[in-house]
């Protein structure tokens, strides 16, 4: 190995003299500010939030807003603590779980091998494009009461619509994730002696999962919001039900908090999935 | 004299294209005539104008297409498809990005079906040779462009291929680090015996790696001359590039190219109005 290449090893490892020397001036400095700048962050991140509770928590009672319409938050709160103490809560959350969590993995499981066949030969991805393509711009909701007709009021019409609309976003992105695996990479492989089998495993299924991910969190935020918008339809229980049916009874506090439990559910569906990513996708250079 | 561990003879590869204007479908001469030895344990460099078909040779050593006519032995067989018996380096280093160095060196014996602690030792002992024993569990993003050069390399040494094919390898790399990898792989080749088929439109680089340099002729591609380069430009110790005889045979490469060159380049330099020679220089010092 020349000098040349050592040196710049070192400097890989080490870092170059200069950038050393600024920072063993900077770890005092870092060591105290740390603290009062962790602080800050997490302020600055919280600071719209807390702004908006705050305004939330205020207009009403200064009578700025009808707060018949828009209790005060600390009201939703206490409200959505009394449906969790008689039980209500726990029914409609879990019901609501079910439905989201079994519709999206069935049709992850479905339609994931599904995109990757298509992707991969390229007849069957002629022949169903069609199809998919109308299918896809049929909006799901469009296709409710048809679901309901067919299957009745019961899980079965809600989780199908849950992989109907998950179908979409994961078959188009799976499909183009296995077009888009670099055709050098298929190459070096089969250079390698690599059988179809193996070139599938190794190669175009582990280059596809980044796409592949961007549509299984696509799939993630329509299954909610399709999941919501059945059980406001025809449904007794399930998140969706208590907003719809707190608006019915007039029960504006339970309303607005079964509108806080989607919102959670999904930020804790998104948290997930964006763990997971993370995990699976450790290879991946970090965005800029 | 030492056998041919490959031989091309009269290979021609032809490439269907649609025709001009709807017209009915025409066939592209990419390769005609080759006849070429490439010795056992030797270096051979092959230069030649951009376009002159020097990939599709390599797609055909490579096994990934198959000649119009002619054939292709390797040790006296036929080429029939791919296999670990070659090794291809590419320029663009082809690295998978979601394996780290190490598992990207072990890919090859990885498809052989060779057992876990059997690979990651050749990893390691190829990582080593290569100078990046440290830099094992660094994924390809981490890594520089020639540090990718050389995780390519060993991958393909990995799993012992009777010859290493390279595309252009060191042309995406910065001039000091293609320098130092040319040394490299010098070092490399000497330290393994492999048979090496280089390509390259360095001219440069042909003579400072090739014990032989086939040089090509434009469209559709022909082994116009091969040229022996004297041992004393494969000196270990010496800055070579200084030496005469370096000059010498520099030039008579380059003299070689230039007509093909500006064979390749005529109609646009024509069209153009300017001066070819000039032209044909610039080309030829890339």
């Amino acid at each position: 190995m020349s000098n040349l290449e050592i040196l710049t090893l070192l400097e890989l490892a080490e870092g170059s003299p200069r950038d050393r020397a600024r920072q063993r001036a900077g770890v005092v400095v870092a060591a105290r500010g740390s603290l009062v700048r962790w602080f800050g962050i997490i302020g600055q991140r919280c600071l719209l939030l807390l702004l908006f509770l705050a305004v939330w928590e205020t207009a009403p009672r200064l009578g700025l807003i009808d707060v018949t319409f828009l209790p005060p938050f600390s009201e939703v709160i206490a409200a959505g603590w009394q449906l969790a103490q008689s039980g209500e809560l726990y029914d409609d959350v879990a019901a609501s779980l079910l439905r989201a969590l079994s519709g999206f993995l069935i049709a992850i499981v479905l339609f994931v091998p599904l995109g990757v066949l298509t992707g991969w030969y390229a007849r069957l991805g002629d022949l169903l494009n069609q199809i998919i393509e109308i299918a896809r711009n049929t909006a799901p909701l469009a296709l409710l009461p048809v679901f309901i007709l067919l299957l009745g009021i019961g899980e079965l019409s809600k989780v199908t619509m849950v992989i109907y609309s998950c179908a979409w976003p994961l078959l188009l992105n799976t499909i183009a994730a296995v077009r888009q695996v670099d055709p050098l990479l298929i190459k070096s492989a089969r250079t390698m002696g690599a059988t179809p089998s193996q070139l599938f495993r190794k190669v175009i299924l582990p280059a596809s999962l980044p796409t592949i991910f961007v549509g299984i969190r696509l799939a993630s935020a329509s299954a909610m919001l399709v999941l919501v918008a059945s059980e406001m339809v025809g449904a007794k229980s399930g998140l969706g039900f208590l907003i719809i049916n707190s608006q019915y009874s007039f029960l504006i506090p339970q309303m607005y908090f079964g509108i806080l439990g989607i919102t959670v559910i999904g930020l804790a569906f998104n948290a997930i999935l964006e763990a997971l990513e993370r995990r699976l996708m450790r290879w991946k250079a970090p965005a800029v | 004299m030492t056998p041919a561990k490959i031989r091309f003879e009269h290979v021609r590869k032809e490439f269907p294209v649609r025709g001009k204007d709807g017209g009915p479908a025409q066939s592209f001469t990419a390769l005609d005539d080759i006849t070429l030895d490439v010795r056992t344990g030797e270096f051979l460099a092959l230069v030649g104008p951009s376009g002159c078909g020097k990939s599709t040779l390599l797609d055909l050593l490579g096994g990934l297409t198959t000649p119009s006519s002619g054939r292709i032995l390797l040790d006296g067989k036929i080429i029939e498809g791919p296999a670990r018996d070659r090794g291809i380096v590419f320029q663009q280093y082809a690295l998978f990005p979601w394996r780290t160095a190490a598992q990207n060196v072990e890919f090859g014996l990885d498809i052989a079906g060779v057992k876990a602690r059997e690979r990651r030792e050749k990893a390691q002992h190829y990582l080593d040779l290569v100078g990046l024993s440290g830099f094992a569990d660094r994924y390809p993003h981490e890594l520089s462009g020639g540090m990718k050069q050389r995780v390519a390399i060993a991958r393909s040494l990995a799993y012992d291929p009777e010859v290493l094919l390279m595309d252009e390898p060191f042309a995406a790399l910065d001039a000091q680090t293609r320098e130092t990898l040319q040394v490299e792989l010098l070092r490399i080749w000497r330290s393994t015996g492999k048979t090496i088929l280089f390509i390259t439109h360095g001219i440069d680089e042909a003579v400072v790696l090739g014990q032989r340099v086939a040089v090509m002729t434009s469209r559709p591609g022909r082994i116009k001359q091969l040229i022996d380069i004297p041992d004393e430009l494969h000196s270990e110790t010496e800055d070579v590039r200084s030496l005469p005889g370096f000059g010498h045979v520099r030039h008579e490469v380059w003299s070689l190219l230039r007509d093909e060159v500006l064979k390749a380049q005529g109609s646009q330099v024509v069209a153009l109005g300017g001066e070819p020679v000039a032209k044909a220089k610039e080309l030829a010092h890339v």
